[in-house]
């Protein structure tokens, strides 16, 4: 099913998925293809489906028909092994999902240590490294508890960038934290943006797209309705329902 | 009268500390082998194959559902009739190890829900295998919610092994009912077998009380 050959193929490609929650179609006739090194912002209103466009990805959830093809591989296909396929895809969680009962450092060397089995003490290395680089060098040994939210969440993206992945997924990683955290995290992603890693974005911020997204993707009620560069899409919004929810966005 | 009878009890020392032993030895065995067992049950109950979780789910409930007595004899006296011969001991540790295996494999299977779906989904996402999810990230915050009622639990066991003294142990249990053949004071004998009992469950009942205390205290792990 799998058409590499056919044209050029994105890391990431959705043709034609749908899903269903029950009755209800939350990914209608999803087709979406993002570039390697493109930085693609997803937004929309609450319940647009578009944590659940990005969760599929990684397999959180499922697709019920159509295809997604990642990093070359078809999900769902008995041949694509799931668990390793996640170790190329970082993930960013609104609730930061850090684990409790690890101090930040070993929060980023988990994953290396027993997935990509890297030596304990070349882990602990980079990961001291990469939590300097998200500027949490005095934080190493602090447990999750112990961090504000901001920091959290720089740790968790420290965490994904651990397994050196070659997509980055976000889902609404500043909508749980206090204002002035915010600007903290985004200049985390703009850093990895720069860098030139494949990522998709849901979130509102809307400088953070204009700063290093090459494209926004609007979504309501499951579809993809409008889809262009963050200047068209915030300066002329070309339907009705992304006006709508710009002004909305806008009004503060 | 009462001190012929605390002098023949005396005569009797050597016999309740074999009793004694015979108690601690049932339950130490059965207490390891059942919370092996119970936590390797309470992780394929939550595994997600509907049929071993549904197997284990009616073997626990058959087991929580029917007297513990009654098991025993059906290990002690059934089993050899299907050509199973099984001493006294044997049978004892298997029964008990079974009922501490289904307990605990209760406690196992609460522990390990009520860590958040997060936590999972983020072992999932970068890549853990099953078993290190289970190992690195879900066990060591399950047992916040388990260790509490897994004390409990032994200071349970250590109680029900009591009766074992039925299918002719020497436990203590056992041993009161010789004494009070030769010494007819039922009260006393007795009143010391329970504190025998008491003595050993009462560290564990402290160390349950305490377990409970820090459980606040930890950021997510307990330490002992």
């Amino acid at each position: 099913m799998t058409n590499p050959s056919k044209g050029r193929t994105g890391m990431i490609e959705f043709r034609g998925v749908n899903k269903w929650f029950g009755a209800l179609n939350v990914l209608k006739d999803i087709t979406l293809s993002v570039e390697p090194r493109e930085v693609v912002v997803v937004c929309g209103p609450s319940g647009s489906g578009k944590s659940t466009l990005i969760r599929c990805i990684n397999g959180l959830e499922t697709i019920r028909d159509g295809d997604l093809v990642v990093d070359g591989q078809r999900l769902g296909d008995p041949a694509t092994n799931m668990t390793r396929l996640r170790t190329e895809i970082g993930f960013v969680f609104q609730s930061f999902n850090l684990y409790p009962h690890k101090t930040a450092l070993e929060n980023v060397t988990l994953a290396p240590i027993h997935v990509r089995k890297i030596p304990r003490a070349e882990a602990e290395k980079a990961g001291r490294e990469l939590l300097a680089k998200v500027g949490l060098a005095d934080k190493v040994n602090a447990y999750p508890a112990q961090l504000s939210g901001g920091q959290q969440q720089r740790v968790a993206i420290a965490r994904c960038l651990g397994m050196r992945p070659k997509i980055m997924l976000f889902d609404e990683p500043t909508s749980a934290l206090d204002p002035e955290m915010i600007s903290e995290v985004l200049d985390v992603m703009v850093a990895v943006a720069e860098e030139g890693m494949t990522m998709m974005v849901v979130t509102h911020e809307m400088g953070f797209a204009r700063k290093v997204a090459q494209r926004v993707v609007f979504m309501d009620a499951g579809a993809i309705v409008e889809s262009g560069t963050p200047d068209e899409f915030f300066s002329h919004p070309k339907t009705d329902r992304s006006r709508a929810f710009l002004s909305k966005i806008l009004r503060h | 009268m009462i001190w012929q009878q605390l002098q023949s009890l005396a005569g009797s020392y050597p016999l309740a500390l074999r009793g004694l032993g015979m108690t601690v030895m049932l339950s130490l065995i059965s207490l390891v082998l059942g919370t092996l067992i119970g936590f390797g049950l309470g992780i394929l109950r939550t595994g997600g194959n509907r049929l071993i979780s549904g197997l284990i789910g009616a073997w626990v409930d058959l087991i929580r559902g029917t007297p513990f007595l009654v098991q025993i004899f059906l290990i002690f006296f059934i089993l050899p009739e299907l050509g199973i011969e099984l001493d006294a001991f044997t049978a004892g540790i298997i029964a008990l190890t079974n009922l501490a295996a289904c307990f605990i494999c209760e406690i196992v299977v609460a522990g390990i829900r009520s860590v958040p779906t997060g936590q999972v989904e983020a072992a999932l996402a970068s890549g853990l295998s099953r078993w290190h999810r289970m190992r690195q990230v879900v066990l060591p915050q399950a047992m916040r919610i388990v260790l509490p009622p897994l004390v409990g639990q032994y200071v349970l066991l250590i109680k029900d092994s009591s009766v074992v003294s039925a299918i002719g142990l020497t436990d203590l249990t056992r041993v009161g009912w010789l004494v009070v053949q030769r010494v007819p004071n039922g009260l006393l004998v007795f009143f010391l077998v329970g504190l025998g009992y008491f003595i050993v469950c009462y560290p564990l009942i402290m160390l349950a009380r305490r377990l409970e205390q820090r459980m606040g205290a930890a950021h997510g792990e307990v330490q002992l």
